[in-house]
């Protein structure tokens, strides 16, 4: 699913680049959204079965 | 005037994004939390969500043409503003990953158990992206017309559910589960919350409201508090609230059991059908207001190019908040419930208060 969301990241940028060079700030954001979506979706490849935020939650509630 | 809406869009929007808690987590919480008298709390619940609803004209009529942001602006400063537009991302990019989760979730437990649920998520995106294309009114025009048929559907199955009521389930109910009653209704407050869509879409309304207007939402609130008591009723009554306690989609069991004079069956699949609609209205909703946020927060003309981006935080993010049922309602008990409470009522309490306070100094820009 990652090489799919690449993808479609790429394919965005190409269709919207004339909005994402328009203006520094939207390059900066899509760029940043998709950083943080590609290390998402890296800790989700490398670790899949990474403690939830709910289980760690309740280990430490508990 | 094409993208205007009405407040009987916004109405039936927050009915249509309500259901699918009515019918899932609603019963299930104030089963495990107030026991057989659980189905009393939604008339508590109406001390809380009314003055929600008088809060949200008070600011809409205070502020008329302007949305929560703009508002906030003139009433907190541009600091305090974006400070407030932040948390309220965070909390989208929450709820948002909660829902596809447990949406994801609903469709194995209910109809397809041995499919993966990233494929559920997949297509849910894919549908989400299409609606988001077609323009926000498509959606709000969607959940206005679904809406009746929905409702005439859960009539139908109240009609042909009567017979299997039983009262012993539902009666006697003591004095001492009272208190518990009223705690319980926090899980109602925290789906009636929802009407805080009007202040994100307000700009949207035109510049004054009509009574028709505020007659509309006044009798949504009440519409949701009289839907959340039936569901929450035939559920213990027929499932029994020791069941109900104990199952992620309790209304679904108790379906099961209900036909139409012995004749038609099956009813689950309509109901499933129903909560899986609703889930698509509110993560598209919860979208366009994770992107008008985005929008507001950096001053972009533009947003389109934010989906792509944001539906692979969403996706990976639904793994990371919970993976299973178990974990799905620990979350949702303890952080999504409260964290709710916090965004729906408090600071738009916070925000009515100020307004009230800085009445003589507001100057309305109609």
């Amino acid at each position: 699913m990652m090489y799919v969301f690449g993808g479609l990241l790429i394919a965005s940028f190409i269709k919207q680049k004339d909005v994402l060079f328009s203006k520094k700030r939207n390059l900066i954001l899509f760029v940043l959204l998709s950083a943080i979506g590609i290390a998402l979706g890296a800790i989700n490849m490398i670790r899949p079965y990474i403690p939830s935020i709910a289980f760690s939650l309740e280990k430490y509630f508990k | 005037m094409s993208e205007q809406l009405t407040m009987r869009q916004i109405v039936y929007m927050y009915l249509f994004i309500s259901l699918s808690q009515i019918l899932r987590q609603i019963p299930s919480a104030l089963a495990n939390e107030a026991g057989r008298s659980g189905y009393l709390s939604p008339f508590w619940s109406v001390l809380v969500i009314l003055p929600l609803v008088l809060v949200i004209l008070h600011i809409i009529r205070s502020f008329p043409g302007l949305n929560i942001y703009e508002i906030m602006l003139h009433l907190t400063g541009k600091i305090i503003a974006k400070f407030i537009l932040i948390l309220y991302m965070l909390w989208i990019f929450l709820f948002l990953s909660a829902k596809i989760n447990i949406y994801s979730l609903t469709l194995q437990f209910t109809l397809m158990p041995k499919t993966r649920n990233d494929f559920f998520m997949q297509i849910m995106l894919i549908l989400v992206f299409y609606a988001l294309y077609k323009g926000e009114k498509t959606i709000f025009r969607f959940s206005e017309i679904s809406l009746g048929p929905i409702i005439l559907v859960i009539g139908v199955l109240f009609v042909c559910a009567l017979t299997r009521l039983r009262t012993d389930y539902l009666l006697p109910v003591s004095t001492i589960n009272l208190p518990q009653t009223v705690k319980a209704s926090k899980y109602v407050i925290t789906v009636g919350g929802n009407m805080i869509i009007a202040l994100f879409f307000a700009d949207r309304l035109g510049i004054s409201l009509t009574k028709n207007q505020v007659r509309k939402l006044w009798l949504g609130a009440l519409i949701f508090i009289v839907l959340s008591f039936i569901i929450t009723v035939f559920t213990f009554g027929i499932t029994g609230a020791s069941l109900t306690a104990k199952l992620p989609f309790p209304f679904y069991i108790t379906v099961k059991s209900i036909s139409f004079f012995n004749i038609f069956e099956r009813f689950e699949v309509v109901v499933t059908l129903i909560c899986i609609l609703s889930d698509f209205i509110t993560i598209c909703i919860m979208f366009l207001i994770l992107m008008k946020l985005i929008r507001w927060l950096f001053a972009l003309e533009d947003k389109w190019f934010l989906f792509v981006p944001l539906a692979m935080i969403i996706y990976y993010l639904s793994y990371l908040v919970s993976s299973t049922q178990f974990e799905h309602d620990f979350i949702y008990k303890y952080v999504i419930v409260n964290a709710n409470i916090i965004f729906q009522y408090i600071i738009p309490l916070l925000l009515g208060v100020i307004c009230l306070l800085k009445r003589k100094h507001i100057k309305k820009p109609y």
